[in-house]
């Protein structure tokens, strides 16, 4: 896969995001790129991540601000798996990716010999063989899964993971995370929102960390646990929320950020803080 | 085949796949027979000829196809947004326009077979067994004809198409399945009543009966109804003129159905939009 941007260019960007549901403030004024490599979002339930990932692709309209997409992401689409996985239950897995496939025009997707795009987008996650099973038979891990061959089909420059750990055993969330890692690695801006912060550090090249709705800090995982004089990312966590990341929930336990309500007290101030791509 | 049109044929292929996997459809046509065959047989219409089965058949289809096709529409549109799998396919580039017709087209074919597999079944019954002179195919007053019961079944599908899409527009809108169900109650009752209801109420409030002909077109029963009569009963019996003004009667009926597709192309299209923009009103007002 060729990609034409610098890893240092951000392959798409929010610039000054706000969204508010009811004149609530979910998200407020949050700048930051993203990079190739793999992207963890970070912070407490109901801090905005699912919010910010939304506006990424395009499913959240923001109140203000706008997302800005560069290089091959002008024109590319976005991959994208939400929180909740949506599949149709009566399509088989393949079927699934097929229709998928089929709606970008990938070539071979439709290949009955079992050999086709689709195929390796099974295999490519680790569903080769489940590539008969309804969704309604798949577990809640393999689902997942499914979710993330449909988001990486096609070769996207971008691509979203809301939470794709979630609910998962450790055997799975190792799967998602080394599949999202995997993708990150052939010069794709992966952004994944989790709370597993064990995996997203083994995984992460980039770190944002959302508190109460704004980009409390983010940059490359190392230059942020340096800064904070931290060990691993729940020492970051902990700065940054004040909070331990076990009492704010595990990946089971993860809400909907868009329904959450962030609390208040915060000043109205903009917050600068350099993103990703140091902007 | 690329772009719009492979898109189309992908959602049309995937909802009609839908459709067919959902034994609930199955029941409904297992239902319509029973209950188109069963009002023929107690009827006696059937035993005459076609146009006699369909003086049997027009109030009960005018129920009928209206409930089968909100059945079908009621959460065509709902289902995709409210699992949050109308969000992934927007990111394979199909747009709200490809995306309702497709949808659309898939359950109109579908209408098409659970309307009209138990009527043709039907008509195919009557056919066999019915007086001799039904075998004719009649262009002209006072003969009956299976012509005439094909016309019939078409006014039929044209009926069941305006609440089709309707429903399937509303639900685009529903923010939940009972309110899914509520709305397509609402265009049932609707439809079926409130067209006939406000022609009476028009007419008893001075409205000439000159102008019954234009005003029954207008809702989808009645502008079937006054098709049914002038164009399938009429053409074997004499009658006093036209029940309805035919064009305006088939336009209304395109006119409700695109009507439906408009609404659901607007709901899940720039409707999206509509609460940002409250929201941006409200951040100004509270700024």
């Amino acid at each position: 896969m060729e990609r034409t941007a610098s890893t240092d260019d951000p392959l798409i960007e929010a610039d000054g995001i706000t969204r508010s549901y009811g004149g609530v403030a979910v998200l407020r004024d949050a700048s930051v790129g993203f990079t190739p490599g793999l992207t963890v979002v970070i912070g407490p339930n109901g801090s905005g991540k699912s919010t910010l990932l939304g506006t990424l692709v395009g499913q959240v309209p923001p109140v203000s601000g706008e997302v800005r997409r560069h290089g091959p992401a002008v024109d590319g689409r976005i991959g994208y798996l939400p929180q909740d996985v949506p599949f149709r239950d009566a399509f088989t897995a393949r079927e699934t990716l097929a229709f998928y496939a089929r709606l970008i025009g990938v070539e071979g997707a439709v290949d009955e010999g079992g050999d086709g795009a689709v195929d390796d987008a099974l295999a490519g996650v680790g569903l080769a063989d489940a590539g008969d099973r309804r969704v309604d038979a798949l577990s809640g891990g393999m689902r997942r899964l499914l979710g993330i061959a449909v988001a990486t089909l096609g070769d996207p420059p971008v691509v979203v993971l809301d939470e794709p750990t979630s609910g998962l055993d450790p055997g799975m969330r190792e799967r998602a995370f080394a599949a999202a890692g995997e993708r990150a690695g052939t010069g794709t801006a992966v952004v994944v929102s989790t709370h597993d912060l064990e995996l997203a550090e083994a995984y992460a090249d980039h770190v944002v960390a959302l508190h109460r709705g704004r980009v409390a800090d983010a940059g490359p995982i190392e230059r942020l646990l340096a800064n904070h004089g931290v060990d691993d990312l729940a020492g970051l966590y902990r700065s940054v929320v004040g909070a331990d990341p076990a009492g704010e929930g595990s990946s089971a336990a993860a809400g909907d950020d868009a329904e959450a309500k962030p609390t208040g007290g915060e000043d109205d101030a903009a917050v600068h803080v350099p993103g990703v791509s140091d902007r | 085949m690329s772009g719009r049109p492979a898109a189309f044929a992908t959602v049309f292929r995937r909802e009609v796949v839908t459709v067919a996997r959902t034994p609930a459809y199955a029941l409904l046509v297992v239902g319509l027979l029973v209950a188109v065959g069963g009002l023929v047989a107690v009827g006696g219409g059937g035993a005459t000829g076609f146009v006699p089965a369909v003086v049997d058949l027009l109030l009960a289809t005018e129920v009928l196809v209206p409930l089968a096709a909100v059945v079908l529409g009621y959460r065509a549109l709902r289902s995709d947004r409210a699992s949050g799998e109308l969000a992934v396919i927007r990111t394979f580039g199909v747009g709200a326009v490809t995306y309702v017709t497709g949808v659309l087209a898939a359950r109109l074919l579908a209408l098409i077979v659970v309307v009209g597999l138990p009527y043709v079944l039907v008509g195919g019954y009557i056919w066999v067994t019915a007086s001799p002179d039904t075998g004719i195919y009649a262009t002209h007053t006072g003969v009956d004809s299976p012509l005439l019961f094909v016309r019939f079944l078409t006014f039929a599908v044209l009926l069941g198409a305006a609440y089709l899409a309707v429903a399937a527009g509303l639900s685009a809108l529903a923010g939940s399945r009972r309110s899914a169900v509520a709305l397509g109650g609402l265009v049932l009752a609707g439809g079926v009543l409130g067209g006939d209801l406000a022609v009476l109420r028009s007419l008893s409030t001075g409205t000439p009966a000159a102008a019954l002909p234009d005003l029954l077109a207008l809702s989808p029963n009645g502008a079937f109804r006054g098709l049914v009569f002038d164009h399938v009963i009429g053409v074997a019996f004499e009658g006093d003129g036209p029940t309805v003004n035919a064009g305006r009667a088939l336009l209304a009926l395109f006119g409700w159905t695109v009507a439906g597709a408009v609404i659901a192309v607007v709901a899940l299209g720039p409707g999206r939009f509509v609460t940002v923009a409250f929201e941006r009103m409200r951040r100004r007002v509270g700024a």
